[in-house]
């Protein structure tokens, strides 16, 4: 028992493990601390010197601890050292062993102390630590971290990594196939990334397509930097995937309607200058006309003349007419969509032309077999089709007979219609800006208004699809349009 | 009128209008001899022709042209004409003559050294008249 009563108090609040000297050494006393720290009741040990440097300590201190020892009880010589002591789960505990006089703290005591402090490793408490806000941080912003090892061939994921791709905690990354995290898409943007980091160093922080263990596509930005060794040799590369596939899709999202709002407003600018330019050539020739009958004499002639102000007037008419057809497919759009079968209406168009179709003897070749039906505006559907297909008609080619390839199909969630003819195509480097502009024409024939194709995309980007074309001269013409 | 033109040249689309021009040009007794192309491209294959057997009877002064036109529009056409027309050895007088009033549009025919003025439609009889008489002073 201790004395001193402060002292008692000082022992009792750093709550320390010791050893008291005795003249007896079988009165000697180990204090609870020092049992609890190493797991062992009372009863389990003796607490005196033979049986601590026989069973408890390891046998690398058992000389160093026996000669301080026995030095401090015979001559009162103090002395600190590292010691590693035998638990009772079985390893070693690392303790920091000093005699009162040794200790930091001013401690007067009349009784002979070894004191016993349990050394909990600073660094691996401080790895502890940061793992745990590593952690934290990983898994809040999805984000995982990777290497890839050169010399062992190997790649490691680290929980957040595996947890993002969808993958059991003990799966093995595997280096040979690395190119399938990827989506098909990105697999070259990859192995262009990882060559160059592996080869010039260059590091990387891009946005890319990978695959989840279930096949799912997100979007994932992936940073990575080249590991370097002391002779300055890319040993590996280290980098973090992030999840980002909410933003992305958002930000996807975005631009698309973004692209929507400036096509819907490059259309209406379009809409404006047409509506501008085709009343005005009518209007001008009209003020013209009234110039003319003012200014001529002969009343026979002026008769004449009055005369065209009824072609005006009728060429006037049928251009309100389709400024009108396109206002309505604005104001429309919002009719009924029905799902309609590609087949159906398809019948239906090519019932109403088929003596055109016959007379040129067009051949049509129909494949909808990947998507036969869609959710859609019927009158839009046909007269989609029923543009197309005229068009494929009275453009074909001089030397042939038409034929019409009609396929549907789906890529990507999309689904697409394709029409495409072997007529005498359109010259794509002149007309590519034009093609789907309001009384734009690119060839000879009579019949040529400039109106078909114009409506054809007002339709399709109403509903907000999209329609391209691709053309060369004297192959043929195809138009996709994606739903 | 000391000197009456000889030839001058219509190159629109719009049969009305031209048809109307005509008329003006035939009532005001403005030239002797008019031709009219429907676009570009006619018109450029009719200079090609000419420059090969160089007929200067046959290269109007004084050109209108259109904008808007199907199959070669009239700034494509002027690009072309361009290139060919200080080989055709005669001063022709080129006049845009469009419906357009878009500043774009108007910013560019004066950049274009061929283009002598940018004519929004309608035209009147007077300016017509102008035209053709500054033409032969």
């Amino acid at each position: 028992m201790l004395e001193n009563e402060l002292f008692d108090n000082v022992i009792r609040d750093i709550n320390a493990g010791y050893w008291q000297l005795h003249t007896d050494p079988d009165k000697e006393i180990w204090s609870d601390k020092f049992y609890m720290d190493l797991g062992f009741t009372k009863k389990e040990l003796k607490s005196n010197i033979d049986h601590f440097l026989e069973k408890l300590i390891h046998k690398d201190d058992v000389e160093v601890f026996r000669d301080n020892f026995l030095n401090y009880r015979k001559n009162s010589v103090n002395f600190k050292q590292h010691i590693k002591i035998l638990t009772k789960s079985g390893n070693y505990k690392l303790f920091r062993c000093a005699t009162n006089d040794e200790l930091p703290v001013n401690i007067k005591s009349e009784v002979n102390l070894i004191f016993f402090f349990e050394i909990k490793l600073e660094p691996e408490q401080a790895i502890t630590k940061d793992n745990f806000y590593y952690k934290e941080t990983a898994q809040m912003t999805a984000t995982g971290s990777w290497y890839v090892d050169f010399h062992k061939r190997k790649s490691y994921w680290d929980f957040e990594t595996k947890r993002i791709l969808g993958y059991p905690d003990d799966y093995i990354p595997s280096l040979k196939e690395s190119a399938n995290y990827y989506a098909k898409e990105s697999r070259q943007q990859a192995a262009d990334l990882f060559f160059n980091c592996a080869m010039a160093g260059t590091p990387f922080n891009t946005e890319i397509k990978m695959v989840t263990a279930n096949k799912r596509i997100f979007w994932v930005r992936a940073i990575g930097k080249p590991v370097y060794n002391e002779n300055k040799e890319i040993i590996g590369i280290r980098g973090v995937f992030q999840d980002i596939d909410d933003t992305k899709t958002k930000e996807l999202k975005l631009h698309k309607s973004m692209d929507i709002i400036a096509s819907q407003n490059s259309r209406l600018f379009n809409f404006a200058h047409i509506v501008s330019h085709n009343l005005r050539s009518h209007t001008s020739n009209l003020s013209l006309l009234v110039q003319l009958i003012e200014d001529i004499e002969d009343p026979e002639e002026k008769i004449g003349l009055i005369k065209e102000i009824k072609q005006i007037s009728s060429s006037l008419n049928v251009t309100i007419e389709h400024l009108n057809e396109i206002v309505t497919i604005h104001t429309n759009k919002s009719q009924e969509k029905k799902v309609m079968r590609f087949q159906d209406t398809l019948s239906l168009v090519t019932n109403g032309i088929s003596r055109m179709i016959s007379m040129s003897k067009a051949k049509i070749e129909v494949d909808f077999d990947e998507l036969d039906e869609i959710n859609y505006i019927p009158a839009y559907l046909e007269s989609i089709m029923l543009n197309l297909i005229t068009n494929a008609i009275k453009y074909k080619h001089p030397d042939r007979n038409p034929i019409i390839k009609i396929k549907t199909y789906l890529e990507e969630n999309c689904k697409y219609l394709r029409i495409s003819d072997n007529g005498r195509g359109i010259d794509m480097k002149l007309f590519k800006d034009k093609i789907f502009g309001m009384y734009k024409t690119f060839h000879y024939n009579d019949d040529a208004v400039g109106i078909g194709l114009f409506l054809t995309k007002n339709q399709v980007e109403s509903l907000n699809g999209k329609i391209t074309v691709d053309s060369e001269v004297d192959k043929g013409t195809t138009f996709t349009i994606e739903f | 009128m000391s000197h009456k033109i000889g030839l001058a040249c219509i190159i629109d689309d719009d049969s009305m209008y031209v048809n109307l021009i005509k008329k003006i040009i035939e009532a005001k007794n403005l030239c002797n001899n008019l031709m009219v192309f429907q676009n570009g491209k006619d018109a450029l294959d009719y200079f090609e022709v000419i420059l090969n057997n160089l007929d200067k009877k046959s290269i109007p002064e004084i050109i209108f042209l259109d904008l808007n036109m199907p199959v070669m529009d009239g700034w494509e056409f002027l690009e072309n004409f361009t290139r060919i027309k200080n080989k055709l050895e005669k001063t022709i007088t080129l006049y845009i003559v469009s419906s357009s009033i878009n500043p774009v549009d108007v910013e560019k025919a004066k950049g274009i050294n061929s283009v002598k003025d940018y004519l929004v439609k309608p035209v009147t009889i007077e300016d017509l008249e102008g035209i053709f008489l500054n033409q032969t002073t």
